[in-house]
């Protein structure tokens, strides 16, 4: 498994590298917008957060595209499958590789983000878990998006995985901007998630290679 | 536990409505070395992909090792060396990224067999994959297959677009793997010489079913063809059944016959022919016959 993991890692590496580069903005945006609230403005941070959540969506979203898409058009699991490997084996490998990236991200921003409220957010109940509650949101929403990519990119067509995956994935970050963070859009999003990888599996598990 | 490494019960596969594989049924028993023959699109790569678990069949069941092709666990696997058809590897890696992805992935790696044939054939370590002329991607694909010392080895038209002392290096390697006991080999290829110098047991495919599978012996023996000549015309039914195909010029008739026996002799020799002399075939021979339209099965004893 750990070898399926690393070449997923290496065959991708692009989207590995742009997450530690997206992370590192991230944190240096967190980081300077608490520290000058003031002078940036709330208006400002949104102008600024909303596009880099698109960002993030989208380019896991083309990570999910990328796997599955370069994977049937190289023949690549038509390949492993042959050697001492099953499909589910290598799907999961995938996935893991899709949610170590999701993790690449957040979880420098998630760190930096707790200890800047520890030290800036007022001693009420009411802020705490709010960051938490965010990020959870983020990370589901990631992931999803992933798996949306995941789900399109299966194809040997070109247009319709762009097409399909951008659209779907508009509607969940308009979802998300719509509804907030709360408890009802997590629950979507975890039954996207679900959706997603039940239909992937079945696709790849059955389908020739 | 069966004896038989290879089980193949009455498979069927339509791509797009096409019936591809029309209800094909055999068995490789161990440390046979079979060979099966088709012509373009007769359906072995199809076979051999169902066989793999990489194509769904529409009906039927395969079983390699005693395992059901769509079960197999990566132990079964390990046990079963592949040249695929196209020599499908992953196209944009360095030869040496890709031999270390099949050396850790591997159950068993034998080094020093498997420098031996990267040294024989010289392999450029450090191209990719896609930059190696068809030849060496062949030899790659051969030796990742035999770096594991496989107990089933399936070679999909292994030696498509070899030289011809690439072609004899593989057919080498491949007698050596077959000296080694209890191998068994399933082999497709187009060039019928190489088969015939390999197999002892030979399948022939053609419009969706197997028209041949017996010893190749034994099929040399029961596939006759004959130049028989009459004292006056030649008659019109000779109730023979069987026949593969029949050419009349003037006294003289060739006749190729499916599994020829004494029966069938005495049934001709009631028709007094002035002479009756057997054409010896090769397997092209045999296979060009059998692969005609409107054949009818040439079943083992």
């Amino acid at each position: 498994m750990l070898t399926l993991i690393r070449r997923e890692i290496r065959d991708h590496i692009v989207y590995f590298i742009a997450a530690v580069i997206f992370s590192a903005i991230l944190v240096a945006f967190i980081t300077a917008t608490r520290y000058n609230l003031d002078w940036f403005g709330s208006a400002v941070f949104g102008a600024f957060s909303v596009p880099l959540l698109v960002i993030l969506v989208l380019g896991f979203s083309a990570m999910g595209v990328t796997q599955m898409y370069l994977d049937r058009n190289r023949k690549i699991s038509a390949f492993l499958s042959v050697l001492p490997v099953t499909r589910s084996r290598i799907l999961t490998a995938r996935i893991i590789a899709g949610l170590l990236a999701i993790l690449i991200v957040l979880v420098p921003v998630t760190i930096t983000a707790t200890v800047l409220e520890r030290i800036f957010a007022p001693p009420i109940p009411a802020s705490s878990g709010y960051t938490a509650e965010i990020l959870t949101t983020v990370f589901l929403m990631a992931f999803a998006c992933y798996c949306l990519g995941l789900l399109n990119g299966w194809t040997a067509n070109k247009i319709a995985p762009t097409i399909g995956a951008l659209g779907l994935n508009f509607v969940l970050v308009s979802l998300v901007f719509v509804k907030g963070f709360g408890q009802d859009i997590k629950f979507l999003l975890v039954l996207v998630i679900v959706a997603c990888l039940i239909r992937t599996w079945q696709k790849f598990m059955s389908t020739s290679l | 536990m069966d004896d038989n490494v290879i089980k193949v019960e009455n498979l069927v596969k339509y791509f797009d409505g096409r019936c591809v594989l029309g209800g094909i049924s055999f068995n490789v028993p161990r440390g046979c070395i079979y060979g099966l023959l088709g012509r373009n699109g007769a359906g072995k790569t199809t076979i051999i992909r169902i066989l793999l678990g990489l194509e769904p069949a529409t009906r039927g069941q395969t079983f390699l090792l005693d395992t059901e092709s769509t079960n197999l666990a990566p132990n079964d696997r390990g046990r079963i060396g592949c040249v695929a058809e196209g020599h499908n590897l992953i196209q944009n890696y360095k030869v040496e990224r890709l031999i270390k992805l099949c050396k850790d992935l591997s159950l068993q790696w034998n080094d020093e067999s498997f420098g031996h044939l990267i040294e024989t054939f010289r392999l450029p370590m450090d191209r990719r994959v896609r930059d190696l002329s068809m030849g060496m991607r062949a030899q790659l694909n051969l030796s990742l297959a035999m770096a594991i010392d496989p107990e089933l080895l399936i070679l999909d038209d292994p030696t498509l677009g070899l030289d011809t002392v690439a072609r004899r290096q593989f057919l080498e390697l491949a007698i050596e793997v077959i000296q080694k006991q209890g191998r068994t080999i399933l082999f497709c290829s187009h060039i019928l010489s190489d088969v015939e110098r390999i197999a002892d047991r030979i399948g022939i495919l053609a419009a969706g079913k197997l028209v041949v599978d017996c010893p190749l012996e034994q099929l040399k023996e029961r596939v006759k063809k004959l130049r028989v000549i009459f004292s006056e015309s030649v008659p019109v039914n000779l109730y023979l059944t069987e026949i593969i195909n029949r050419q009349i010029r003037g006294r003289e008739m060739t006749i190729t016959v499916a599994n020829w026996n004494r029966q069938k002799q005495t049934i001709l020799e009631t028709f007094k022919p002035s002479s009756c002399t057997e054409i010896p075939m090769s397997l092209e021979d045999i296979f060009i016959e059998c692969t005609r339209p409107s054949d009818e099965p040439v079943q083992a004893a």
